[in-house]
């Protein structure tokens, strides 16, 4: 080929473009851009908001901040229940993933060198890299925290290694698991609480306050582990009071009281899982709407991985309001210290119960039941171990308002109003009592063997004749004397909320939790109810030393001790302080009888105590009045003593009523005035020892 | 491409291997590499603090007679005073002797003093923290506390050969423990620096303040250090509250702002407190490969 062949056909057109498919090229790229642009006006101008708000709900998220609770105080505003800082130590996860993703790689790796035929699960490594990494850095916090450690003076080198046995030493994976499922978005809590409540038996006050020292001091400040505090319920005198004043437990529930404006403005924005405190038990459940304050929240934005970010807005939380309460702290103390000193023969205290009470108002002074626990250790979890071994120990129960009892010759006061009150009796009147009563076949005992001889009411209350009470038992009848019990109110549910007090509507139906409500007065309907058959004349010498089928707390038996003080038939009992209370004591009538009468039930109880089965517990140069009782249970089938003594002080004029129960054992000597009597002398010289000081004041 | 241009290339091939091994290199590396720098500058630093003695030297010599006459006759009533003290304070140190003895009490001290010259103030650090003229090769160790009398200066963060790098109160990587005057529950509160810029006083934040806790009337509130946390003794003043305690935005306790104790910008001379053990702060310090947490014990 020559050259001029070449350059005619590079010289040589292409078919000519035909007009038609440059307008279809045009024309498509024209549509194509025009949609581009039209999907950008759409996506830009038209939808921007919409977009906009969907991007920050994928990229905000709510974060919940908890109220603090309101103090609990006694009449004197003593502190009963406060907050306390809780220093926790806690760990950034985000600010751990360079080092997660370095120990699951090298993980990956390990598990590929095996050669294994199983198929790697990359989730577990992933879960696994993390409880590693953790591991490592508790690891070297409990280095700082451990004052073991520390080499240093010989007392420093003396001091045990404490805590060696804290579960919190190892990461918890469950815990873990469910931090990365449920609540990514805050940091991971390595060590609740780094004055370790629940070990608090085991270390001092200053020790607690060393290993919080010990961290804040000496722990590298930069890092992804920090040290955060948040308020936790502290109950100061520990156990004191506990059944009253109860604990909190962890709760889930969302409370609805916070910003009204909350629902509409962020409706559709995800929410962190609420972790806040609940009343558990005691006035902290009953009362819970008033003391638990209202939520707070956080806005926050969040990275992909579903961490805390940057902080766009938030609204505070408010404290819960101030709950009074009626007692008063140095007697409740003098009432548990007294109770705590009755032991058994293997050194434990015998469960019990006391309450003092005001004649006037019915304030609840001091109410106190054993055994008990400590509400600090529940403060900041409700651990499985502790819970069990209240259960165990059967502290959960108060046993003055939820604890039934035979109230034995207590009960004595009643058969003897009951006798004067149906004429079959009067104060001056005089029984023979001799060292038995016959009542059909079987023989009703004193407990006094040679008997008591001629004996009147007042000597009756004094030396606690049976055999008096037998005879005037079954002249006034089982009708009567359960009639009569029911009109001091035995049967009666006590603590129940004052509708009238405001917030009432939000509180609970009693001002303690579930008091009792299965009191038993006795009569033939009731024996028959239950499948026993027909009541008997042996039934009634029962009832009437307040033994048998009877049964009430320690509660109903200290308001009957202020009504009879007071010389009428109810006391209503409160556990709120009112310094303007006026006295009501619902459904109150006068007591029925006239005034020798009253005065030989009074007279009768002061020789009690100066005379009679509580002449032990007598007061120099003060004068009250008391009833003893020693009625017997079966606890393991065998027989036991429950030991009483009601009463109320002074004598004259009587401004405090108390009562006492402690239960005997199988193998304990338990009787009323010496084991019970003391408990009420603690409580009334504790009374005393208060008016003193504020008549000095 | 000509010369120029092929010089350009050079460095900026240069810088980017650089920042290759610099980012690929380990942390070993890094470290070196900081400790060399300061290293290479200590002496620097030094000679500039050591001019400035030798310029106040003769600054002072330049004084005319009568103005050191006057000068010397203050130093010897000053010195008079201290005489006095000094024999008092001798007769303290024998009743503390005679009293250590009867109680058979043998502890030593746990703390050596190395009293160090300010020789520079760390401007990188917005004034946060200030270099001293003493280092490893005078005993000073990583955490130890810094003092000026009874009050806190810092703690030391970095230790090299001949200087050591201070962080003073106001730092925010300033943290520990305190007590205020007045609880009588001897309740902890947590002091942190809190310095957010150079134009305002540099200040510290006390948290956790209990609710209850009441101040004293008519007299400043000090802050005072508790001893619990292993790194300061006891009692030493760490400043005091400044403009009131107030209540935190979450209602949950008290918040106040801290005047250091001393002022941070004119200190020219401290001490440190070396404790005569390792603490654990010191040991987590350390490069990781020397972490050995059970042979420490």
């Amino acid at each position: 080929m020559s050259s001029d062949d070449t350059l005619e056909k590079i010289s040589v057109p292409s078919a000519p473009i035909t007009p038609w498919r440059m307008y279809l090229i045009f024309t498509l790229f024209a549509v194509g851009f025009i949609y581009i642009f039209c999907g950008l006006f759409y996506r830009q101008l038209i939808q921007s908001q919409d977009l906009i708000d969907q991007a920050n709900l994928q990229s905000e998220t709510i974060v919940w901040r908890p109220p603090t609770r309101g103090k609990i105080v006694d009449r004197n505003n003593v502190t009963l229940v406060e907050n306390r800082v809780r220093w926790s130590v806690k760990a950034n996860l985000l600010g751990l993933e360079g080092e997660i993703d370095r120990e699951y790689r090298a993980l990956v790796k390990a598990e590929k060198a095996k050669e294994s035929t199983i198929k790697i699960n990359y989730e577990i490594l992933h879960q696994e890299a993390r409880v590693n990494v953790l591991n490592r850095w508790l690891k070297k916090i409990w280095f700082v925290i451990d004052a073991s450690n520390q080499k240093k003076s010989p007392s420093e080198k003396k001091r045990v290694k404490f805590l060696a046995d804290s579960p919190e030493r190892q990461v918890n994976v469950t815990a873990l698991a469910k931090h990365m499922r449920d609540s990514r978005i805050f940091k991971f809590t390595l060590i609740s609480d780094l004055t370790f409540p629940e070990l608090r038996n085991q270390i001092s006050d200053e020790e607690a306050d060393r290993s919080v020292a010990r961290f804040i001091e000496q722990f590298p400040v930069d890092g992804p582990i920090t040290i955060e505090s948040d308020m936790i319920r502290s109950y100061p005198y520990g156990s004191m009071a506990c059944h009253t004043l109860g604990y909190v437990k962890d709760t889930n529930q969302l409370p609805n009281d916070f910003d009204p404006n909350f629902e509409i403005s962020f409706k559709k924005l995800s929410k962190s899982k609420y972790t806040g405190k609940i009343g558990a038990e005691g006035l902290e459940q009953t009362h819970d709407y008033t003391l638990k304050g209202s939520s707070g929240w956080e806005r926050w934005t969040k990275t992909s991985a579903g961490y805390k970010r940057e902080l766009l807005e938030s609204y505070p939380q408010r404290e819960g309001s101030q709950v009074r309460l009626s007692l008063d702290v140095n007697i409740q103390l003098a009432a548990e210290k007294a109770l705590t000193a009755i032991k058994d023969n293997a050194g434990n205290p015998l469960p019990s119960a006391a309450v003092m009470l005001d004649v006037n108002t019915g304030e609840i002074l001091a109410i106190a039941s054993l055994p008990n626990y400590n509400p600090n250790r529940l403060a900041s979890k409700v651990t499985i171990k502790y819970f069990d071994e209240i259960q165990e120990q059967g502290g959960w129960m108060n046993r003055a308002t939820q604890g039934l009892y035979a109230p034995g010759s207590t009960y004595k006061l009643i058969t003897a109003i009951a006798g004067m009150r149906s004429g079959k009796i009067d104060y001056d009147d005089i029984l023979d009592c001799g060292r038995s009563l016959w009542i059909g076949n079987h023989e009703f005992v004193e407990h006094e063997p040679y008997g008591f001889g001629q004996v009147d009411v007042e000597k009756m209350l004094a030396i606690s004749c049976n055999v008096w009470n037998y005879r005037v038992g079954l002249m006034v009848g089982p009708d009567l004397l359960a009639q009569e019990a029911r009109r001091f109110g035995l049967d009666k549910t006590l603590l129940k909320t004052n509708p009238n007090i405001m917030g009432a509507e939000n509180t609970s139906q009693y001002e303690i939790p579930s008091p009792a409500r299965k009191m038993v007065i006795p009569d033939a309907n009731f024996k028959r109810s239950v499948g026993q058959g027909n009541w008997t004349s042996g039934d009634t010498a029962n009832t009437s030393i307040g033994q048998g089928f009877i049964l009430t707390t320690p509660l109903h038996m200290a308001c009957f001790a202020a009504s009879v003080a007071r010389g009428e038939t109810r006391t209503t009992p409160t556990i709120f302080h009112d310094p303007l209370r006026i006295p009501y004591h619902e459904d109150s009538r006068p007591i029925g009888l006239n005034r020798n009468q009253l005065n030989a039930i009074r007279e009768g109880m002061v020789r009690c105590v100066t005379e009679g089965t509580a002449r032990s517990i007598q007061i120099p140069g003060f004068q009250f009045a008391a009833k003893t009782g020693t009625s017997e249970y079966f606890k393991n089938g065998q027989k036991a003593h429950l030991a009483w003594i009601i009463g109320y002080a002074p004598a004259k004029n009587p401004k405090v009523a108390f009562a006492v129960l402690v239960e005997g054992q199988n193998d304990t000597n338990t009787w009323g005035g010496v084991t019970a009597g003391p408990v009420g002398q603690a409580m009334v010289k504790e009374w005393l020892n208060s008016k003193n000081k504020q008549s000095e004041e | 491409m000509n010369n120029h241009q092929k010089g350009a290339k050079a460095s900026y091939i240069a810088l980017a291997v650089f920042i290759l091994i610099w980012i690929s290199g380990t942390s070993a590396l890094h470290r070196f590499t900081k400790e060399t720098f300061a290293e290479f500058q200590a002496p620097a630093l030094q000679i500039v603090s050591k001019g400035g003695d030798l310029a106040r030297y003769w600054e002072l010599k330049s004084r005319s007679n009568e103005e050191l006459i006057a000068a010397s006759r203050d130093l010897a009533r000053i010195n008079a005073a201290l005489e006095l003290r000094i024999h008092s304070m001798d007769d303290i140190r024998r009743e503390n002797t005679r009293l250590r003895e009867n109680a058979r009490y043998t502890a030593n001290s746990e703390f050596l003093t190395v009293v160090a010259r300010v020789i520079s103030r760390d401007s990188s650090s917005w004034w946060q923290k200030i270099i001293i003229r003493k280092g490893r090769t005078d005993g000073i160790r990583p955490g130890s506390p810094v003092v000026f009398s009874n009050r806190v200066i810092g703690r030391v963060s970095a230790v090299h050969l001949n200087i050591s790098e201070v962080d003073l109160v106001t730092s925010p990587t300033f943290r520990c423990t305190a007590f205020l005057i007045g609880d009588e529950k001897r309740r902890i509160v947590y002091v942190r620096g809190d310095a957010a810029n150079s134009l305002s006083p540099n200040k510290a934040k006390v948290t956790a303040i209990p609710i209850d806790y009441n101040p004293p009337t008519g007299q400043p509130i000090k802050v005072l250090t508790t001893g619990l946390g292993g790194v300061f003794p006891s009692g030493l003043i760490l400043g005091e509250v400044d403009g009131g305690i107030r209540m935190s935005t979450d209602d949950n306790y008290k918040v106040a702002d801290l005047n250091p104790a001393k002022d941070l910008n004119m200190i020219e001379e401290v001490s440190v407190l070396v404790p005569q053990y390792p603490t654990a702060h010191e040991i987590l310090l350390a490069p990781s490969e020397k972490i050995k947490l059970e042979e420490f014990k």
